[in-house]
């Protein structure tokens, strides 16, 4: 695994990335459709894709870009704030 | 051709002649000299003078070649000319027509692009083997390339246009210059340290001498070694350079780039759509299977023996189609909010669509809660149910729970 020493955190908290919602999706999709579920289950995974099918949307639904930029801090080089959300503080 | 001295010319006759030999004898030269009194006639055609140091020579390159030139041609500059020898007849001064200029050790750089070539090749840097794929939805995307060329107003605006929900990392660095090498591999190493998912590294078009930062050996070398793949995309379609080799994949231009690094947003949203119905047509024939089950069960089974399996069945199947519709409606929410801000195509998940197919909803008198059930039903009196095509208000005469106890389930 890639170690993450300075991450710069995710767009909606803790939230699951886009392509981590994106992909369990299509995994629901799958095994729906593969059908070797008992209906409870299948139930739950069906409920668990419409769920994550709206947060796609949701996170689609971002309308502006936000951008940090790399500045000089000293010797080094570190992230600015973002500037769309100045609310958001980065974490490192 | 040969004159004696009793030969007498008019001037124009012997101008003619020996511009007739110069141009037979020099239609193909190449000249290198440091360039002087560079003019722009406002026709186009470009007039100046080569020299070394201690001779000089008139020279004009013509609007349609001057247009090709990929420098500004100025005074001082050390160029290689080639071209043809021609007479101005009028003056009888001979000069270059030169077809093609570039700056004097442009040889010497290609040689060293050649050599470079091989050794990183042979270092293994170009291997198809090593070159990594890109995340199909990026969630932190760094750009690295110049704060003021187009290049980076084409990636914003890209990336803006198909994909706002990303975050970017923008690295300003000069792209040209002595420098820049320098603060391209600063720029990438720095990012190894934050979570990037793509990097894009580019720049506009240029001569060769602007592209040339992304020659660099050193450059080639953080590409290699950056965690997240790199896009590189420099200059335009037909300028390679060797970060182009060495990234993880190549874009013509930098827009190119932006599109290849991010999906369309609409073609996502035409996924999840796609994904949803799917679906929700697996759960509808899943659910009806379920029923007709049930049903055989009815049939084939003494209905005392088995009516609290079948009663169950029955309730557990009601309370499925009911969550399946409870998840749509909410699906067709959440895609109307999407409808609104993003303005994209009509639902296909509308609740009236479920409404149409012979189900109801049940809300108490005030409209304000769900019934959702014959418990709800028989305590709320009242009703108002809601058809696809209208409301009605109910009155609940009585009550059949076949077994309170399983039915709680």
């Amino acid at each position: 695994m890639k170690e993450k020493p300075n991450p710069i955190p995710p767009a909606g908290d803790d939230a699951p990335s886009f392509e981590e919602a994106m992909t369990r999706l299509e995994r629901i999709v799958a095994d729906l459709e593969g059908g070797r579920y008992t209906l409870e289950e299948s139930l739950q995974r069906f409920e668990e894709g419409i769920a994550l099918g709206n947060q796609c949307r949701r996170m689609l639904e971002r309308a502006d870009l936000r951008v940090r930029t790399l500045v000089e801090a000293g010797d080094r080089l570190v992230v600015s704030d973002p500037t769309e959300t100045p609310d958001e503080e980065p974490r490192a | 051709m040969v004159h004696g001295e009793s030969t007498v010319f008019a001037v124009s006759e012997l101008n003619a002649l020996v511009r007739e030999l110069l141009e037979d004898q020099f239609a193909e030269v190449a000249v290198e000299g440091e360039t002087s009194n560079v003019r722009v006639h406002a026709s186009g055609h470009v007039y100046f003078r080569l020299k070394d140091a201690s001779a000089s020579l008139s020279a004009v390159c013509f609007r349609s070649d001057a247009r090709l030139l990929d420098f500004d041609l100025s005074d001082g500059q050390r160029v290689v000319a080639r071209g043809r020898l021609t007479i101005y007849e009028v003056q009888g001064s001979y000069q270059l027509v030169a077809r093609a200029i570039e700056p004097a050790g442009r040889g010497d750089l290609e040689r060293a692009f050649r050599l470079l070539v091989s050794k990183l090749d042979q270092e293994g840097l170009f291997d198809e083997a090593r070159k990594r794929p890109l995340p199909r939805y990026p969630r932190t995307i760094a750009v690295v390339t110049s704060p003021t060329g187009a290049a980076v107003r084409d990636i914003f605006s890209t990336l803006a246009r198909r994909f706002p929900c990303v975050e970017v990392v923008f690295a300003p660095v000069q792209v040209q210059g002595e420098r820049a090498p320098f603060e391209i591999v600063r720029a990438l190493d720095a990012l190894n340290d934050h979570d990037v998912d793509v990097v894009i590294l580019g720049r506009g078009g240029g001569s060769i001498e602007d592209l040339w930062a992304f020659n660099d050996e050193s450059v080639a070398r953080a590409i290699h070694r950056s965690r997240a793949p790199v896009v590189s995309a420099v200059g335009h379609e037909t300028d390679v350079t060797i970060a182009d080799f060495v990234a993880d994949r190549r874009a013509a231009t930098p827009t190119m780039a932006a599109e290849i690094v991010v999906p369309e947003r609409e073609d996502v949203a035409r996924r999840l759509d796609a994904y949803a119905e799917k679906s929700r047509a697996r759960m509808t024939a899943r659910v009806g299977l379920e029923k007709r089950r049930v049903a055989e069960l009815v049939r084939s089974y003494a209905l005392g023996q088995v009516r609290g399996r079948v009663e169950r069945g029955m309730q557990s199947l009601d309370f499925a189609l009911e969550r399946v519709q409870r998840a749509l409606v909410s699906a067709a929410l959440a895609r109307r909010a999407a409808l609104d801000t993003a303005g994209a195509r009509l639902a296909a998940l509308d609740p009236r669509e479920v409404l149409r197919r012979g189900y109801a909803v049940c809300h108490d008198e005030s409209g304000a809660h769900l019934v959702r059930g014959a418990h709800e039903a028989a305590a709320a009196g009242r009703m108002r149910v809601t058809f696809h095509d209208g409301v009605v208000a109910a009155a609940v005469e009585g009550m059949e729970i076949p077994s309170a106890k399983e039915a709680a389930s």
